[in-house]
């Protein structure tokens, strides 16, 4: 760290900390369940470069509990690890398990391009730290998408199975991907603060508009849907055991230094 | 039946720095273009070890491996720079040098 983070008073802070923590989870979660295809994805060089994203995501996971913990001095391990499965605030999208490459692939352009709305959103943020944070994470962020980009057209484009799976796993994910945008509590704080710029509501309208017109073609029409109120709290059996996963290494050490 | 991804062979140079030579990394299968710059950057630059990438097709290679042609049977040292021997001629000048510095 290299400056100190602006004062914030008691309200923004823990408004700021509930969307750290919901940034955070978002990749945690992702970046765990991509990381599920080490060793089995399609192909070499798709499993490196699956592993390798998945990598990345928990990497941006890292920085983000890191300035939480430096916002509520906590430590930036034991907010990865040392919460029940409720406690995480991830959207429900990443509650699905990882299913087959169609329903990942689906679940990566979903989730990619909201990210990529919201990072937009975030890198313009008045809490400069969350800006430039935000900024760094495009630049990585950009090549994910354009990687789940060439996998949903690939499998689109094949007219056969694959398309059909395709479908079935936009079609069944697309109402709980809705809640990347679901609302945050203190969320009024942040937008008058600056610190989102723009409104989830908003930010969920500009998602829909960019890709309602390559997931239709791809999975027929799509219903009109919105985020959940409590689209950040319906955890599922299939991350409650990927939670026993994700956290077993942690567990059997509690409390040790890696 | 779904038909696994084409096996077509990509080369891949990289550059280190800016400015540095491009130097054959290596390669990757990939069915096209999109998905071969994909995996080229995973397995070659995702350590943050090259600034550059070249991604070429294999067979958009011209390749020229002809024995006749690259290792010619008569003797070809003349056409080298060691060619020249200029050992006592380098000796003799350094010899030279340190007399005049000498004097």
């Amino acid at each position: 760290m290299t400056t100190a983070p602006p004062e914030l008073d008691p309200t923004t802070r823990d408004a700021l900390a509930e969307l750290l923590l919901t940034l955070a989870d978002d990749e945690f979660v992702i970046g765990f369940w991509d990381s599920e295809w080490t060793g089995i994805a399609p192909m070499l060089e798709e499993d490196v470069a699956t592993s390798s994203i998945a990598q990345d995501e928990i990497g941006h996971a890292r920085a983000l509990y890191e300035m939480l913990a430096e916002l509520t001095g906590e430590d930036a391990d034991a907010i990865a690890y040392g919460r029940e499965p409720e406690a995480y605030r991830h959207a429900s999208l990443l509650d699905h398990e990882r299913g087959d490459w169609a329903a990942t692939v689906a679940r990566r352009y979903l989730y990619e391009t909201a990210d990529a709305v919201r990072l937009a959103a975030l890198a313009t943020s008045g809490h400069e730290p969350l800006a430039l944070l935000a900024a760094k994470m495009r630049r990585e962020e950009t090549y994910h998408l354009l990687h789940a980009e060439a996998w949903l057209r690939r499998l689109a484009d094949s007219r056969g199975d694959a398309a059909d799976r395709l479908a079935d796993a936009v079609r069944r994910l697309w109402p709980d991907a809705q809640d990347v945008f679901a609302p945050l509590l203190n969320e009024e704080t942040l937008v008058a603060r600056g610190v989102l710029p723009t409104p989830m509501r908003a930010l969920h309208a500009e998602w829909v508009a960019r890709v309602r017109p390559t997931l239709e073609p791809v999975a027929g029409d799509l219903p009109q849907s919105a985020p959940r109120l409590d689209g950040r709290e319906r955890r599922s059996d299939a991350f409650r055991w990927l939670h026993g996963e994700l956290t077993s290494v942690a567990r059997s050490g509690a409390g040790a230094t890696w | 039946m779904t038909t696994a991804p084409s096996d077509r062979v990509w080369e891949v140079f990289r550059q280190e720095d800016e400015g540095d030579p491009m130097v054959h990394a290596g390669n990757v299968n990939a069915p096209d273009e999109e998905l071969a710059m994909h995996y080229a950057r995973e397995f070659y630059g995702r350590r943050g070890e090259s600034y550059r990438l070249w991604i070429v097709a294999r067979d958009a290679i011209t390749e020229l491996g002809d024995p006749d042609l690259l290792k010619p049977p008569f003797d070809r040292s003349h056409k080298k720079p060691g060619g020249y021997i200029i050992k006592h001629k380098l000796e003799a000048a350094k010899a030279r040098a340190a007399a005049e510095a000498g004097e």
